[in-house]
């Protein structure tokens, strides 16, 4: 079927032309009858035919007072999704294959209290929607989180979220779609078992010197994703709770190294962009010098985790289009 | 603020965990399975009053047993008693009996009693949240099923808790998890129904009603109390210690004096030595008109699923419907040759007529009665023998009933309610032996040696009395009565022989006729002191109910559309009334922007004029994001707005000056105004336009 752009855009929000922070008005409100309050209209038809056919004043009475409880949800329902803000979406990246988690936070606007508001990402058919169930208070902002399972490195786009509601009664059902622009990045997932960091050819100095993972505990560091396993300090995770990582301390000082496309030797780029990912995590792990060099551009040692950060989103991104 | 992932996990009862182990029997969470055990039960408690005992004892056990089996797991024979396959051969079986029970099974009161049962069993094999919402929809239903037997003011209060009771099942089942308390939902419940209620009230105005009903089931034989269509010794009796109410009536006028307040109903001529009983050859005819002091008033029978209506003796015309402005509308009854009003359809629901008589104790009879009017059987030959006695002693009809009357009123005959049962001849026993009765004893006696005397004889029962409440009276089952007709000159002339025994019953009722040991209701007793106070009280409040919302049908709708000075509307009007009243109501309740700016617009109307288009502007550039900043000046924040939007620069400017000298030189200058309005309007078309 065909409908002006315009107006598709009105009823279904298929762009993503939402500005935050958006307050739901309105205008973006549908409502309808859920599955149950079909039963209840249905119940609510037969009710009326036996008072009809056996003229059952307080039979009217009774149909009429529901009736008139069902429509005053309709409003209950409709208000609870009325005036609710979209303040903020926070996406935390992660690698393909793992959880990317956006971190909605809606407010409201009106002052009152919103129960049960279900929030379902939707319009990306090859992910798994997720819905969240959260409530608003009146006072304070809450924040939730969307988990979205992933299955390739780039730009994982939002989509159009579906904001809904059945409170009260669960007869009507209010939703609204709401469509900004957030993505969040998706690291290529790194390859296991991949080969041991090369060492630099021509930096580095002469020798280059095996890089063990035996070693003096250097110290500790929080658990970040792609950290094997092997290195957790599960004592200390039995103890506190909380991953932590052992930091080794390599007999020597480590060598520089420079990790590119072409020293992967392997076919496809999408391999390569996982080899290096791998590697860029091993020389993380190993606290070793290193710089990353893609076509398109180098990523050198400037500052501690942000060269992780910005290695791990130059191979995300490599090669694709920016949104 | 709260997500909701954690709250979960932390208010998780053990409960929950309990129903993990047991698949088998518990789709449904505890929460949800109490909310809806509650609403069942506040459904079943108003059946409870009218259906067979053991339907009741069955459904409400029923739900207790899917209650304990929900908190104790352990029962395995429980969960078996439990299962589909055994509830559903159970639910056949009761079927059964139902059946056996009532001898039919397509009918009103079994279908209600099945569905008790039905309701009962589903929620006894609960799996799936959508055989909750089913439940919910059957109790909905079997909830309006008990005004099929009472649409008193107490079932309609005794509706309530279980409407609010479904509120909370359908706000627990939702989300069971996180189930608000029995208290704050019913509170919510609460509002709703309250914000629902004016819809409600107007959807109950003006929603058509019909006249008559769109199919009917084959006729429940329900026992109803009220006059039979015979009368045996004891039968009048035995209604007599009813207090329940016949009818009431609304007098145009004064009421009639007690003594003359005899209500005709049915009418036995054929008697078989024990009891009488109607004989069906009666023709129609038309009541006789133009008599003096003709008394006009309106009945609201109760139903009695017989044909009969009553009118005060004698009727001067048919019964028609009470809201008819004339007795041009078809009449709701015939009348008989012997007196008596028979409806044209049983009398199944309260019914409402008019109707008019003449205060007096003969019947004009257009012809001569039957043979069967004579009759005696030999079974009392005693009587048989004191009725030729009494006609070769008196030579006039009139001093034969006499005697007969005097001799009641002189030997030891005693007025009672507990008489001493009679044998086979049980007319003979009483005149000659226990010499104690209730009114249908005398009748019949009376009767019986009348014929034997040679006078055409037969027994009116009805009902006689009635006690005024504020501005209408009362008719009881305790004031049920029979009385003798005999045949004299032409007319059929009123013998009431309990008034030679017992004057009192005829002058002010049965409580002061009988002794303090009689077992005559309470309210049958004058001056029963604040009881019955408090029950006339009660009967007045019952009344207004009936009358306002019982009988609340197209009559009352057609009087009330009259009352506003309208025609009753069409369908589609009324389809449009209530769409409108009910967006107007729901804008009422919202507060949309509708109704805000009506409130706006009041309150504008009452600045100055140059205010009113300050504000406009505002409004209309807040409108392009253009707001002012708190501390902003007028005069700053139109020169940010002329940066900002170089396209509206020009009026903008002249905005600024022209309310610069409206605020500050010349305020009140109308022309300066009239500019100033004019700007801001072209300053509107134009953003408009863009």
């Amino acid at each position: 079927m065909w409908i002006a752009p315009k107006l598709r855009q009105r009823l279904f929000r298929s762009r993503p032309d939402d500005q935050l922070p958006l307050t739901i008005e309105h205008q973006r409100i549908y409502i309808l009858p859920t599955a149950r309050g079909c039963a209840f209209i249905a119940a609510l038809l037969l009710m009326l035919v036996a008072s009809v056919n056996y003229a059952l004043s307080l039979g009217y009475a009774l149909c009429f007072l529901l009736t008139g409880l069902f429509t005053a949800t309709l409003l209950h329902t409709y208000r609870n999704l009325s005036g609710i803000r979209l303040v903020s979406i926070e996406s935390r990246p992660n690698f393909a294959g793992s959880d990317v988690v956006f971190d909605i936070t809606l407010d409201e606007s009106r002052g009152s209290d919103r129960h049960s508001v279900d929030i379902k990402r939707s319009g990306a058919v090859e992910h798994r929607a997720t819905s969240t169930v959260l409530k608003i208070d009146g006072d304070n902002a809450s924040s939730t989180p969307l988990t979205v399972t992933t299955h390739q490195r780039g730009h994982l786009t939002l989509g159009r979220l579906t904001v809904s509601s059945t409170w009260p009664l669960g007869l009507w059902r209010s939703w609204s779609y709401l469509h900004c622009a957030a993505s969040a990045i998706v690291w290529p997932a790194p390859e296991p078992d991949a080969p041991p960091l090369p060492t630099a050819p021509s930096v580095g100095g002469a020798g280059a010197q095996q890089r063990t993972d035996e070693g003096d505990v250097a110290g500790l560091r929080d658990w970040l994703p792609g950290d094997a396993p092997s290195r957790i300090a599960w004592k200390r995770a039995a103890r506190s709770g909380d991953l932590h990582v052992l930091l080794v301390e390599a007999a020597t000082q480590p060598a520089l190294a420079t990790l590119d496309l072409a020293q992967t030797r392997l076919g496809s780029l999408e391999a390569q962009l996982s080899r290096l990912t791998a590697w860029v995590l091993q020389a993380e792990q190993q606290n070793a010098d290193y710089t990353l060099q893609l076509p398109e551009s180098t990523t050198g040692k400037q500052g501690e985790h942000a060269q992780r950060q910005r290695s791990l989103d130059a191979l995300a991104l490599y090669g694709l289009r920016p949104l | 603020m709260s997500a909701h992932a954690s709250s979960s996990h932390t208010r998780r009862r053990p409960t929950f965990a309990l129903l993990h182990l047991r698949p088998s029997t518990s789709g449904v969470d505890q929460h949800s399975l109490k909310a809806l055990a509650i609403l069942l039960l506040l459904t079943q408690l108003p059946h409870v009053l009218h259906l067979p005992l053991w339907v009741s004892v069955i459904g409400v056990a029923l739900i207790g047993a899917r209650v304990i089996s929900s908190q104790r797991p352990h029962l395995a024979w429980l969960d078996l008693l439990l299962s589909s396959v055994v509830l559903t051969s159970f639910a056949v079986l009761v079927a059964i009996l139902i059946r056996l029970h009532f001898g039919y099974f397509v009918g009103r009161d079994p279908a209600v009693a099945f569905l008790f049962i039905l309701v009962a069993a589903k929620f006894a094999e609960l799996r799936r949240g959508s055989d909750a919402t089913l439940l919910m929809c059957l109790a909905s239903f079997l909830l309006l099923t008990q005004y099929f037997y009472s649409q008193t003011i107490l079932a309609a209060l005794v509706t309530l808790p279980a409407v609010l009771a479904l509120g909370h099942a359908l706000a627990v089942v939702r989300d069971p998890e996180n189930a608000a308390s029995l208290k704050s939902n019913i509170k919510l419940v609460g509002v709703m129904l309250l914000q629902g209620a004016p819809l409600a009230i107007l959807l109950f105005v003006v929603f058509p009603r019909l006249s008559g009903p769109l199919w009917s089931l084959p006729e429940d034989g329900v026992a109803q109390s009220g006059l039979s269509d015979s009368m045996r010794p004891g039968s009048i009796g035995e209604l007599s210690q009813s207090s329940e109410v016949a009818f009431r009536v609304e007098f145009d006028d004064a009421p009639p004096p007690y003594r003359q307040r005899y209500w005709r109903g049915p009418v036995f001529e054929q008697f078989d030595g024990y009891a009488w009983s109607e004989r069906r050859t009666a023709t129609r005819v038309k009541p006789s008109t133009a008599r003096s002091d003709v008394i006009d008033y309106t009945v609201m029978l109760q139903p009695h699923r017989q044909q009969w209506m009553f009118a005060l003796e004698t009727p001067t015309r048919l019964p028609v419907g009470s809201d008819a402005p004339d007795a041009s509308q078809k009449p709701l009854a015939t009348l008989l040759s012997n007196g008596q009003l028979i409806a044209d359809e049983p009398v199944n629901q309260v019914i409402r007529y008019r109707q008019s008589s003449s205060l007096s104790d003969s019947l004009i009879a257009r012809e001569r009665p039957g043979d069967h009017t004579l009759q005696v059987v030999s079974n009392n030959p005693q009587a048989i023998a004191l009725g030729e006695q009494l006609a070769r002693q008196h030579s006039t009809p009139e001093a034969i009933a006499n005697a007969l009357m005097q001799r009641f009123s002189q030997a030891p005959f005693r007025y009672t309610l507990k008489p001493a049962l009679l044998g086979d001849a049980p007319v003979d026993e009483f005149l000659f032996g226990t010499r104690q009765g209730f009114c249908e004893h005398y009748a019949s006696a009376f009767a019986v040696v009348m014929r034997a005397a040679g006078i055409p004889a037969r027994i009116v029962t009805g009902y006689l009395g009635g006690e005024m409440n504020g501005d209408y009276m009362i008719v009881r089952q305790s004031d049920a009565h029979a009385w003798t007709e005999l045949w004299i000159e032409g007319a059929w002339k009123r013998y009431d022989p309990t008034s030679a025994i017992a004057p009192s019953r005829v002058e002010s009722g049965l409580g002061s006729a009988l002794g303090a040991d009689e077992p005559v209701p309470s309210l049958a007793r004058l001056g029963g002191g604040w009881l019955t106070t408090m029950h006339l009280h009660w009967d007045g409040m019952n009344h207004a109910w009936q009358r306002l919302v019982v009988d609340f049908d197209n009559d009352s709708q057609a009087e009330l559309w009259e009352r506003l000075g309208l025609r009753t509307p069409e369908p589609w009007q009324i389809t449009a009334l209530v769409l409108a009243a009910s967006a107007f109501w729901m804008s009422a309740l919202l507060g949309l922007p509708g109704i805000k700016r009506l409130h706006r617009f009041k309150a504008e109307r009452e600045l100055p004029p140059a205010e009113r288009a300050w504000r406009k502007l505002e409004r209309l550039l807040a409108r392009q994001g253009l707001v002012r900043a708190t501390g902003e000046s007028p005069r700053d924040w139109l020169a940010r707005v002329a940066v900002q939007r170089p396209d509206i620069a020009p009026i903008v400017q002249r905005l600024a000056d022209e309310f610069n000298v409206q605020r500050f030189a010349r305020a009140g200058d109308a022309n300066g105004v009239e500019m100033l309005r004019a700007d801001v309007s072209t300053l509107g078309k134009q953003l408009r336009k863009q």
